[in-house]
């Protein structure tokens, strides 16, 4: 399972709950990030024993991904650590990108039956990392580089194996990059979204408050100046969530109807703190999501 | 040419980074300067903040007060390669149309990380020199490792400059026909074989480059000076969660890797403003139950948010002593325009640029 989606959406809390919730249900699962561990430090404080924690290390990938491609360890050294294939890897897009994929596969691989939750990187919009093996297969044709994207492609990123999650905001423009990232995830790398998660939905204020406020403000001194104050905030907070449900219905009934309604959706509320991974696993179980 | 004063705005996703630095080139703007605001954010918030267009060609923006000029540019992720490659080869036109043709240049196309950004900058020189800029601000991508293209130029003048692209095209020239395995060495046999008929493309797309060699490095060396001068100005950006927070730690780490110290941290969302009305209201006895209602959760949100900043400020006063903070209002509207200008009036441009 890729949870994938913009950074500061909330991603890494939603790939630690959906890990947690998996692990509580079929009593084991995998979370996996990519970096220095930092956020299962910040959202995964009380791990339970069924839920392994692997970190990877996208700056070692290349280098560990490359052995099978040269056939050893040393051959994989002898190619890429030179003066002309060091410069090129440092500088080469997409290189590393399938460093890391090779790096999953190999994870998936070692645990063959659980569920392995990745956190993907914040890669700005693009879903640049999952299309790499499909690229990579087609412009080489044949040699250990195309066999490695082939299996990438039928071990990890293959419909059987893989599900796609997209985590967003509940903001117009966010909405609309997360319609373009889902079709993009169908048409290039030939898989369907599984769930669009939307984090931080605002909590609707009481119905009447608006036009009470508005009444407010027709009281003569300070009074019915504060109320008017209070009626620009909640004009303010009711324009803004207008503009958020409606580019909500537009993408999600958009993207759900070309799908045939197989993408679930799941809205989560906001809190005025960071939720921890066990929150959002409650959350999501609730939702029917996990 | 005058260097323009530089700044670069950097930080996690979400953290209001492209509201920040708009902000930032605006106040720059009003007071004086003829600030240019570019964004290498592929979404479309930079033109949403500023409520215009903007593309791969810079364009002027209008300012409500001041005697500054302010200037826009958001490349398309899309077109920012193609302009890019277009004014490298501007004066090899067989050569450009020889690499729009190489299969391994239409799937780099395909906005690849990196490419975008470096792409951006070179757009942003020109940029620069066109309208003669005397401030940049950079609004970098959202993640964490946004600085990274900071040295991809350096890492592709260098690949381009050294022995590395004579030695691929020559790569290229034995496996134009075919495979003449026996006159390569042991490394490059490897290369060969694990390339596969790709090795061509390879080469190819080196040779082509290897042309315009010189245009790139010295491109690149500008890019390097905009970015890595001792004087361009790196600004990390937060807003009040703990994310925000480790991706700034994480990013200070890497800029003090380029020996670069930032000078002065941007906290977005720092603080709610006093809302006296609320206690006004409370105390009025006039209120109705959904009133009292909103006022709770209002005040509720004011403390959470208030602790929530004051946390962050305490942890970055605390592992960065000397690191001045400019702690920005919480503002709501409904225009992301009128936002930017609240928040441009919090930046005392002065006082900024003597740190």
């Amino acid at each position: 399972m890729f949870v994938t989606g913009k950074g500061g959406v909330g991603k890494t809390t939603v790939a630690a709950g959906l890990a947690l919730a998996a692990a509580e249900a079929e009593g084991e699962a995998v979370y996996v990030e990519f970096g220095d561990g930092a956020g299962a430090r910040r959202v995964l404080r009380d791990r339970p024993s069924g839920l392994e924690h692997v970190v990877l290390d996208p700056s070692k990938a290349v280098a560990k991904a490359a052995a099978p491609v040269f056939g050893s360890a040393t051959l994989a050294k002898l190619a890429l650590d030179n003066f002309a294939m060091r410069p090129l890897i440092r500088a080469a897009p997409a290189v590393r990108e399938l460093g890391v994929l090779e790096l999953a596969r190999q994870v998936v691989a070692e645990h063959p039956g659980k569920r392995v939750v990745f956190d993907m990187p914040a890669t700005g919009h693009s879903v640049a990392w999952l299309k790499v093996a499909r690229q990579g297969r087609e412009l080489t044709g044949r040699g250990p580089i195309h066999d490695l994207c082939a299996k990438l492609e039928a071990e990890l990123i293959s419909p059987g194996h893989a599900s796609i999650v997209v985590v967003t905001l509940p903001e117009r423009l966010v909405l609309w990059e997360t319609l373009t990232l889902c079709e993009t995830v169908e048409q290039e790398v030939g898989l369907s979204v599984d769930r669009l998660v939307v984090n931080r939905v605002p909590h609707a204020p009481p119905d009447n408050a608006l036009a009470d406020a508005v009444a407010m403000s027709n009281i003569d001194g300070p009074v019915g100046e504060a109320a008017q104050k209070l009626t620009e905030l909640l004009s303010i907070r009711d324009a803004v969530r207008k503009q958020v449900m409606e580019a909500l219905d537009e993408t999600v009934h958009r993207y759900g109807e070309e799908k045939g309604g197989d993408t679930g959706l799941t809205l989560l509320p906001y809190a005025s703190t960071d939720p921890t991974a066990r929150t959002v696993a409650e959350w999501l179980r609730n939702a029917g999501a996990a | 040419m005058k260097h323009p004063v530089v700044i670069v705005c950097a930080g996690g996703g979400g953290v209001g980074k492209t509201t920040a630095s708009a902000a930032f080139a605006l106040a720059l703007a009003k007071s004086g300067y003829r600030a240019l605001i570019v964004s290498i954010d592929p979404a479309r918030r930079l033109a949403d903040a500023m409520g215009v267009e903007l593309g791969t060609q810079a364009r002027e923006l209008s300012l409500d007060s001041g005697n500054g000029q302010l200037f826009g540019l958001m490349p398309d992720p899309e077109d920012a390669l193609r302009t890019f490659v277009e004014f490298l080869f501007a004066e090899e036109p067989e050569a450009l149309a020889r690499l729009l043709d190489n299969r391994l240049y239409r799937a780099l196309e395909a906005a690849v990380p990196g490419i975008h950004e470096v792409a951006t900058i070179s757009l942003t020189w020109r940029a620069i020199t066109e309208h003669e800029v005397d401030a940049v601000v950079i609004d970098t991508a959202p993640s964490r490792n946004a600085v990274d293209f900071i040295t991809y130029p350096k890492r592709l003048a260098k690949l381009l400059g050294g022995r590395a692209v004579g030695w691929m095209a020559a790569i290229g020239k034995r496996t134009s026909v075919v495979p003449q395995e026996d006159k390569m060495g042991r490394v490059e046999q490897l290369l060969v074989r694990a390339l596969g008929p790709v090795a061509r493309d390879v080469a190819g797309l080196f040779s082509e480059m290897a042309r315009v060699r010189k245009r790139f490095i010295l491109l690149n060396e500008h890019t390097s000076d905009l970015l890595l001068r001792p004087e361009t100005r790196y600004y990390p950006v937060a807003s009040p969660t703990a994310a925000a927070r480790d991706d700034v730690d994480y990013l200070i780490k890497k800029l003090a890797k380029l020996d670069i110290a930032p000078r002065a941290l941007i906290l977005n969302s720092a603080f709610v403003p006093e809302r006296g009305w609320v206690d006004v209201l409370e105390e009025s006895g006039e209120t109705t139950p959904a009133i009292d209602d909103v006022l709770s959760t209002l005040n509720d949100e004011r403390s959470t948010r208030n602790r929530a900043a004051s946390r962050i400020t305490e942890a970055f006063s605390k592992r960065y002593p000397i690191l001045p903070q400019l702690r920005l209002p919480f503002v709501e509207s409904v225009e992301p325009r009128s936002i930017v200008h609240t928040l441009s009036q919090s930046f005392d441009i002065a006082a900024l640029l003597q740190r």
